[in-house]
């Protein structure tokens, strides 16, 4: 009987780990580059499927105002319930209204908004693209001369990113309305006192920041939702797969992109 | 015999490294239904996309209309494609509305009227025998009338090729040769050149006038229906009659 071969020690195998990791993610961020050159070469006006594009807004940005109105309004009034003990205790009620809408315009509102909107519009459109993949309705679109990128990808990646901003411009509205009402409620903060601290220490440019992160965030989204789905292969399992990778890559990317727009920025 | 109109010279094609394809050639004659039979997983499917352009060859051409596709950019091909119907073997109808399927490559690539789409929709319905079902979700539709209104959205557009794959995989005998003598008929109104791929042998050659078969990524016969069913090729023998004892 001959001995069992010795298992490869773990140090050995981690280099080849890596280098196979690194190639895998090398892979996907040229696949996402080419799939954005091949968008960029499509944003002619006169190739934009109108009909496409408003159809998409109206699912993805107007669908979506419910539940990014519910997690803004809540995310405002948990700032302040957070902030209130300390903001009692070192008697600063007049900056709370700077605080929260500087946090929400700047950071928070985009945030927290591009990560609910990959979770639902972002995985439900790898989920589309990855079905239609896997059921051969990519190729029949090809079979029948129709271009998929001009007449799928494009006009949900142009709807993804306007919707993002529009949606952002609507939850930090929402949000800084939550948070006032809780610090009048909380901290008997007037609503006045709220906005006049807002507006007397806010720039024009945190709102840029907040509209460009946005904006960055919806690009990301787009990108790797319509990736994920058109890479789809094996199925229904193969469908799950993709939403989640596209999920996940698409909020490390918000997270990452978040960091580098922030120094860039500020 | 009419001059091929699709002509596959030398195809080669592997995924993942594992060869499918290892020098098929194919020569399908203008108005003609060419049957390409062959074991599941031979590359048939493969084939069929590599004659709409879906697929690129690794090695070898592919002419239509003495026109050589593999050397085509993206605009090129799809200029081809408006020569091409295609049904897809798990029908790959669209989230929409019967009517809206059917209209679909009318609206994309015809300037026509609301009232001549209609008229050649409800034309197209009658000639699948699915009238006055143009409101009906195809996903709430069985097998059967699924491939009849891929069928329709197929040759809507009056194609001079039409490609079907597997047009009754899933379907019972009888609906089975009703979609047969539909590929027929419909051949017969519009002279298009057809390529069927089935591993349905009985049903495909009763309508085929050549069949090809395809096995180990080679072209193992090229002939007429007569001349499959009485080859001594042993794959072909054992394939056409469903024996249990060869090569297969």
């Amino acid at each position: 009987m001959s001995a069992a071969p010795a298992k490869t020690p773990f140090w050995l195998l981690l280099p080849a780990k890596i280098g196979a990791a690194i190639l895998v993610m090398a892979k996907q961020v040229g696949g996402l580059s080419i799939l954005a050159g091949k968008i960029l070469r499509r944003l002619t006006p006169g190739q934009i499927d109108r009909h496409e594009l408003f159809r998409n807004m109206n699912r993805m940005g107007v669908r979506s105002v419910p539940i990014i109105a519910a997690t803004a309004a809540f995310t405002g009034g948990i700032m302040v319930i957070q902030a209130a003990p300390f903001v009692e205790q070192v008697q600063a009620t007049s900056f709370v209204g700077w605080a929260a809408t500087f946090t929400t315009i700047r950071e928070l509102g985009p945030l927290l908004i591009g990560l609910i909107f990959n979770g639902r519009v972002g995985a439900n459109n790898t989920a589309e693209l990855g079905t239609m993949k896997v059921t051969d309705q990519i190729d029949a679109l090809r079979a029948l001369a129709i271009d998929p990128i001009a007449y799928l990808v494009v006009p949900r990646c142009l709807a993804m990113v306007s919707m993002m901003v529009l949606l952002c411009v609507i939850g930090d509205a929402i949000a800084i309305g939550g948070a006032m009402l809780t610090a009048d409620m909380l901290l008997d903060v007037d609503p006045r006192v709220f906005w006049a601290s807002a507006v007397e220490r806010l720039e024009p440019w945190d709102f840029w920041v907040g509209l460009i992160k946005s904006g960055l965030f919806g690009i990301m989204i787009a990108l790797t939702s319509c990736y994920y789905g058109l890479q789809t292969k094996g199925g229904a399992p193969g469908v799950g797969r993709s939403v989640n990778a596209s999920v996940v890559a698409a909020a490390a990317g918000i997270f990452i992109m978040d960091y580098f727009s922030t120094f860039i920025l500020d | 015999m009419l001059p091929p109109l699709i002509r596959l010279e030398n195809i080669h094609k592997a995924f993942d490294d594992a060869p499918v394809l290892r020098g098929v050639d194919v020569d399908v004659p203008e108005s003609c239904i060419y049957a390409l039979i062959g074991m599941g997983a031979v590359g048939k499917s493969v084939l069929l996309k590599i004659v709409a352009g879906l697929i690129a060859p690794e090695k070898g051409r592919v002419f239509i209309h003495d026109e050589d596709i593999t050397e085509m950019g993206h605009l090129e091909l799809a200029e081809v494609r408006k020569k091409i119907g295609m049904l897809f073997q798990n029908y790959a109808l669209f989230d929409k509305n019967v009517y809206e399927n059917i209209a679909f490559p009318l609206r994309r690539l015809f300037d026509l009227s609301e009232e001549e789409i209609q008229e050649r929709v409800a034309e197209r319905l009658a000639r699948v025998a699915l009238p006055g079902t143009e409101e009906r979700i195809p996903q709430s539709m069985s097998g059967g009338q699924k491939k009849r209104i891929g069928v329709a959205r197929a040759t809507i557009a009056k194609p001079p090729i039409v490609l079907y794959d597997e047009p009754t995989a899933g379907l019972d005998p009888v609906t089975s040769q009703k979609i047969y003598d539909l590929v027929r008929e419909e051949q017969r109104a519009t002279g298009a050149t057809v390529m069927v791929i089935s591993s349905d042998v009985a049903g495909v050659l009763t309508i085929a006038d050549r069949v090809g078969m395809l096995h180990d990524g080679k072209l193992v016969f090229d002939g007429t229906a007569d001349e499959a069913r009485k080859s001594t090729i042993p794959e072909v023998r054992q394939f056409v009659h469903g024996l249990t004892e060869g090569p297969l």
